[in-house]
């Protein structure tokens, strides 16, 4: 697989025209993935026409620039404004916009963009050298593994939402109640829609992190009196200094090797990875306090799996012919179009063509790397925009965003309803994030666990019968345990025994 | 193109091809289309309903003066984009395309577009329906595949869509069809379908030939016969139920409507347009490459065929205890 990976590799750099679209691909996604409400999804969809006219390869290499950036992109919005451009980001904004606030933009900014890098580079060398292998792995998953995925990644949110693991469930099980809403998704019924078609469609998971993180936050600003407005923090240095750096590198990897496996599981997605990876992190962290603060370790981790998630998606997609997240399905559909069809005869009939895909890839995850170096120093600049102006442009894009999303007002009204709530709760200091991952989260286990007792005629034993199921529930209820567990023998033993070893899974959640 | 520029070209002699010009230009639609033309696809991009909206689009802008554009309007099982469509202004400028559960939702939820909302223009083709199995099945026939069903009713499970999507009506035929009963595993859309099939969650699927296609070449999956009139030309070597010895016809089609109120000199401009385009071999090379079958028809016969469809559905609705909404008079 490695020769035709160079080839290609090679026709890319010595042609002026997709070497141009390739970075062009870059800077639009990278800006797409910035805007909050214009989701990795929805940047490929917004440019699948303009690829009708390329070549197959010039197309593909320039839907790849523009997915790889906007994942990327989506942090930089995050880490500067608090408002997650898309929702795999989400995560990356709880150490990243403190980070910011405290004078560095610019570490925070580069560590996302070296950790997107590593991830995106690590979901591709998988990718490429052992696609079959992990697409087999992925291929055993049924029904029981992605309920149970689910709930250990829903475990994991509820361990790492900043403030109290209680106040993190209730915003958790509010998500997975308002994921409820709409067409149930086993049997096509309607639920919870009080008699309106607006509500049948369901709550988009766009509009409401758009409402609930971006158009809350612009009402905060609203409510603040001119004196109370944060001064403009400095932007600090670009580069971290290397003693920062330098430590980074196993959160990184771990994040990677995170992010490549669950992106490589159809339908699990981003979501569940950037909420295990931060987890993680925070578990083997000697000093887990200071995660939410601006801890570079929370930035690092859950932006390198959410880049290898790409590279991860791209597996089943294109040993299979199976597309593993909405992203991937349009990606898909493009290739499609092209009279082009992924899966296992791809690589038998068409070796060069998933050469191109991979070094397009390649190319696009380093010119993301390149540009966004260049470009760091204007991007912060952001920062320095005046408030009120700022404000304004995210308000519009909000609306327009959310409208976008599959152009239906109703989106418009449920994005303006979380971003009350999402205000109401910044009060309340109820943390947002969960309920976002509930919504994302909850019909995926629902549908899961419907369809796993389906299957197996209702016996619930499904779920521990087979090891790879059974071992994640396990680490869920360990996870859930182990605070209990741990202040009770405190209590038991007193001070003495309260450091736990690091590989039973570190400190109790604050 | 106005009558004295056809005068015109008349006196210059060409008479002839002024008139073969005419007739495919209706005389009223002068004003038509002067703005951009959107068609509105009810389920996400990416998809199938999707590319061939896309394919469509791509083509018929070369036979117009207007752009047009493909928008995703999703949610509710595609119900949200029909309404949206239905809802719209009838001018002409919004296009909606359809599937086989457009037939289904109108008895299965209130909220969903019933046949007289709207005027069918054109139908793309059929996505014939077939059956496949995983090779670890052992069963390489339809005839084996309903023997097994019947010495153990419920004993194989097959992937589907949701009840009243495409693939689970295909299931709920055959079942009807052949008085077996399968444990129906609904997913969601035809992707998580595949993957369910291939993960060996499920033993069969009753999806469209080209999902599959590629995993019958490679022995993983076989498709064990295509529910349609012809064999399918993604699998030449799969025959068809009939050739089985088993009369049975079922599937998928998209088809593409406009609101009900559209002026009829617009609804005939539209028609011409997209059968024209679908008429086009170019277009059917493509289509076919990204395994789309094509066979226009005109609205009208688009209608009959929204209409055969749905007395063949309805009984299947009404027996599987779907029909909430519509319900027939006896």
């Amino acid at each position: 697989m490695l020769d035709p990976f160079f080839s290609a590799l090679a026709a890319i750099l010595t042609d002026p025209y997709l070497l141009a679209l390739s970075v062009g691909g870059v800077v639009v996604g990278t800006v797409l993935g910035a805007l909050p409400g214009i989701s990795s999804t929805m940047a490929l969809a917004i440019l699948l026409p303009v690829s009708f006219a390329m070549s197959p390869e010039a197309a593909m290499v320039f839907l790849l620039a523009v997915f790889s950036s906007s994942v990327f992109g989506g942090s930089i919005s995050a880490i500067l404004l608090n408002i997650p451009g898309t929702p795999g980001a989400i995560v990356t904004q709880f150490d990243g916009y403190p980070m910011a606030r405290s004078g560095r933009a610019g570490h925070a900014v580069s560590i996302a963009l070296l950790a997107s890098t590593l991830g995106g580079l690590f979901g591709l060398a998988v990718l490429v050298v052992v696609a079959p292998v992990i697409a087999g792995a992925a291929m055993s998953f049924r029904s029981p593994e992605f309920a149970m995925a689910t709930v250990l990644g829903l475990t994991m949110l509820a361990y790492s939402s900043p403030g109290s693991t209680f106040r993190g469930v209730l915003m958790g099980a509010i998500g997975l109640l308002c994921g409820m809403v709409g067409f149930d998704a086993l049997t096509d019924v309607s639920r919870f829609d009080f008699g309106s078609a607006t509500l049948q469609a369901g709550i988009d998971m766009v509009p409401l992190t758009v409402g609930l993180f971006g158009l809350a936050e612009v009402m905060r600003n609203l409510g603040l009196r001119r004196e109370d407005v944060p001064e403009v923090p400095k932007m600090g240095s670009i580069m971290p200094p290397w003693r920062t750096l330098w430590p980074l590198w196993k959160p990184m990897s771990r994040g990677s090797l995170v992010g490549t496996f669950v992106g490589a599981i159809p339908a699990a997605g981003s979501a569940i990875a950037v909420v295990v990876s931060y987890a993680q992190e925070m578990r083997l962290s000697r000093t887990p306090e200071r995660f939410g603060k601006g801890a570079p370790e929370g930035i690092a981790a859950p932006e390198a799996a959410n880049n290898a998630c790409v590279g991860g998606a791209l597996v089943p997609m294109m040993t299979l012919g199976v597309p593993g997240d909405t992203m991937t399905a349009v990606l898909m559909g493009a290739l499609l179009l092209h009279g082009l069809r992924p899966g296992p005869m791809l690589f038998a009939d068409n070796p060069d063509f998933v050469g191109m895909i991979y070094s397009g890839l390649f190319f696009a995850v380093a010119a993301t790397l390149v540009c966004n170096l260049a470009l760091i120093r204007v991007i912060v600049l952001v920062m320095r925009t005046p408030r009120h102006m700022l404000m304004i442009g995210i308000a519009a894009l909000c609306v327009v965003g959310s409208f976008a999303i599959r152009n239906s007002m109703s989106d418009v009204y449920v994005m303006l309803a979380f971003a009350v709530v999402g205000y109401v709760m910044g009060l309340l200091r109820l943390p947002v994030a969960p309920l976002a991952f509930g919504l994302i989260l909850g019909p995926i286990l629902e549908e899961n666990v419907r369809r796993s007792l389906i299957v197996s005629g209702g016996e619930w034993s499904v779920f521990v019968e087979r090891p790879i199921a059974l071992a994640m529930l396990l680490l869920s209820l360990v996870a859930l345990l182990y605070p209990v567990a741990a202040a009770g023998i405190r209590g038991l033993r007193g001070r003495k025994a309260a450091a736990p070893a690091p590989a039973a899974g570190g400190q109790d959640p604050r | 193109m106005d009558h004295t520029t056809i005068r015109a070209l008349a006196r210059l002699g060409a008479a002839a091809a002024a008139l073969a010009v005419a007739a495919s230009m209706p005389a009223a639609a002068q004003d038509f289309p002067e703005e951009p033309i959107t068609i509105v696809v009810n389920f996400p991009a990416g998809g199938g309903q999707d590319t061939a909206a896309r394919l469509i689009a791509e083509y018929a802008a070369q036979r117009t003066t207007v752009p047009i554009v493909v928008t995703n309007v999703t949610g509710a099982g595609g119900a949200t984009g029909t309404r949206h469509v239905a809802d719209a202004e009838p001018d002409g400028y919004t296009v909606g395309i359809i599937g086989s559960n457009f037939v289904a939702q109108q008895y299965m939820n209130e909220n969903a577009t019933t046949v007289d909302e709207i005027i069918p223009i054109a139908l793309f083709g059929p996505d014939p329906g077939a059956l496949e199995v995983r090779a670890d099945t052992g069963i390489t026939d339809v005839a084996g595949y309903i023997e097994a069903l019947r010495a153990n009713p419920g004993s194989i499970t097959n992937g589907n869509d949701a009840p009243g999507g495409g693939s689970y009506i295909v299931a709920a035929l055959m079942e009807r069809a052949f008085g077996i009963e399968m444990t129906k595993v609904p997913y969601q859309g035809y992707a998580p379908t595949v993957a369910g099939l291939l993960a060996g969650e499920v033993m069969s699927a009753t999806l469209p030939v080209h999902q599959f296609a590629d995993q019958h070449k490679a022995g993983e999956v076989i498709i064990l016969g295509v529910a349609a009139d012809e064999r399918h030309f993604l699998v030449p070597d799969v025959p068809t139920f009939r050739e089985q010895g088993f009369d049975f016809v079922a599937g998928d089609w998209r088809a593409l409507f406009v609101p009900a109120g559209v002026p009829e000199d617009r609804v005939q401009y539209l028609e011409d347009l997209f059968f024209e385009t679908m008429s086009d071999p170019a277009f059917v090379e493509a289509a076919n490459a990204a395994g789309f079958v094509v066979t226009p028809m005109r609205g009208a016969d688009t209608l009959a065929h929204i209409l055969r469809t749905d007395e063949e559905f309805y009984p299947v609705l009404l027996d599987a205890g779907l029909v909430t909404v519509n319900q027939k008079e006896e």
